[in-house]
């Protein structure tokens, strides 16, 4: 016993001796100089989520936004680390260090901008209604009354309560696939979702008759920095002009979720 | 933590939610008290069947306690809760929460128990065979009370890490403490913060838990010896 409490008291005397240590003053190293010092990106990688992240037939990460990740790790000249995530832990992993950059088709809101930064964006979605066949759902009057899934820390968490009436029972899940599973399994009546993801699931599961409900919200998304990380927003700013302009861009969007890349404003 | 130094705590929106943290945290006392009593039904049951029963029930329950104790947990309960509907079951998340707890804490605890059946002394048994009660009797009156007794600290554990565990339902959006938290977290952002009061809010319930089964461990062995046994 007293031995750990030596250790411990020896312990936390060095670490406050090495932050002494530290020149005061010195300019502290930014992110982007750190990337390409060390020659590497880590990047957020959520590979439950089609057509934006998933796993290709041999569990190689693929998808629109992990090519795109890649994109911009080759044009920085760096290896990519992609830093698997669960959807909600998006920002989290990000905020905490483990992450450089996130890229997994966050969607720009307000809220989000409180405790991140935010690059112009480099995609679009749609936030819809999707459940089977069978189901009556027509408009969000209809939501009343009915169990509608949804993951959290998506868009759809943020804009499908606004828009569904009071007596809706909207459940959470942490997955994009515990979503689509419970509406397959008719845990729930239907699921929000972005309509890539609801037209995924129903090219895969043809037998389930999973068809779009109506369309609630469009949204851009973009990558996101820590809050301070201004010269790295600034390269991957102007890093989506120039691939926005080359249509490097567009065509990874456009080969991933086969929908034409509509035009993306600046910011 | 390199890079994160921008990081500035705020606290006061988890103040501002602590009705919600709250509720989800009394979900998970009911969940756990529920499955803990219930759980530990299934494996007196079980145990005495491993210990007493007919070859083909000590398969069963030796099947039973091999596949929960060897497959994770989140599966169990995916299975319950999106397999099942397939064969006309179903559950909402807060029912196949609970039976996903209280099958994994049925077949732990039934191994906690059959070591306290063996642990009592053979002679005891025979004595009560002697006396002309029956298997189900001995079992009952001879050995259940001090095989639970010598096992209870080990089942005490298992109680509290049924508990912690509980957080896993969240994954089939039953509303418990940690599903509020990830809600809550999600939507304000302020991860640190809602996760370091869900951490103190779950040491808090763990420390109850354990205080509440200390006492009923003195209500019903120690002080309670003579009229119980």
């Amino acid at each position: 016993m007293r031995s750990a409490f030596k250790l411990a008291a020896a312990a936390v005397g060095a670490v406050a001796l090495l932050s002494l240590s530290a020149p005061a003053g010195a300019q502290q190293e930014t992110t982007l100089q750190k990337i390409l010092k060390e020659k590497k990106i880590r990047i957020t990688g959520e590979l439950t989520s089609p057509p934006f992240g998933i796993l290709d037939k041999d569990g190689k990460p693929t998808g629109s936004e992990v090519e795109t990740a890649r994109q911009l790790a080759k044009d920085l000249g760096v290896e990519l680390e992609l830093v698997q995530v669960p959807g909600p832990q998006r920002i989290p992993t990000l905020l905490s260090g483990r992450a450089d950059v996130a890229i997994s088709s966050l969607s720009i809101t307000l809220a989000r901008a409180q405790t991140v930064m935010f690059a112009s964006p480099h995609g679009a979605l749609s936030v819809v209604i999707a459940g089977k066949k069978g189901v009556d759902i027509k408009s969000a009057a209809d939501l009343k009354g009915k169990r509608i899934g949804m993951t959290r820390a998506t868009l759809e968490e943020q804009e499908v309560p606004k828009i569904a009436p009071p007596g809706t029972n909207i459940v959470f899940f942490d997955e994009h696939a515990a979503t689509i599973q419970a509406m397959l399994s008719g845990q729930i009546d239907a699921a929000g979702m972005a309509a890539f993801a609801a037209q995924s699931v129903a090219e895969r599961n043809p037998s389930a008759g999973i068809e779009v409900k109506f369309t609630v919200k469009t949204a851009y998304y973009a990558a996101a920095v820590r809050p301070g990380d201004h010269d790295l927003l600034r390269f991957i700013n102007t890093w989506v002009f120039l691939r926005t302009q080359d249509g490097t861009l567009g065509q990874i969007y456009e080969q991933h979720t086969k929908v034409k890349l509509v035009p993306l404003p600046v910011f | 933590m390199q890079g994160a130094g921008t990081y500035t705590f705020q606290f006061g929106v988890v103040f501002a939610n602590l009705d919600k943290l709250l509720e989800g945290a009394w979900l998970t006392i009911q969940l756990s008290a529920m499955a803990m009593a219930l759980g530990l039904a299934v494996a007196v049951v079980c145990a005495f069947g491993a210990t007493n029963g007919a070859r083909p029930v000590r398969w069963a329950v030796r099947g039973y306690v091999e596949a929960i104790r060897n497959t994770p947990f989140l599966v169990q309960l995916f299975i319950i809760y999106f397999s099942l509907p397939a064969v006309g079951l179903r559950f909402d998340p807060v029912e196949a929460a609970l039976v996903g707890m209280v099958v994994n804490l049925g077949a732990y605890a039934t191994e906690i128990v059959r070591a306290g059946i063996e642990s009592v002394p053979r002679g005891q048994i025979e004595a009560g065979r002697a006396l002309g009660l029956s298997r189900l009797q001995v079992f009952r009156f001879v050995v259940l009370f001090p095989a639970v007794k010598a096992v209870f600290p080990a089942l005490a554990s298992q109680f509290i890490l049924l508990m912690l565990g509980s957080s896993i339902v969240s994954a089939i959006s039953a509303t418990e403490l940690t599903a509020v938290t990830n809600t809550l977290q999600s939507t304000t952002f302020r991860a640190f913060e809602f996760y370091f009061m869900a951490t103190g809010l779950y040491l808090a319930m763990a420390l109850g838990f354990r205080a509440a089964l200390g006492a009923i461990y003195w209500l019903v062995f120690r002080r309670g010896r003579g009229a119980a046994a």
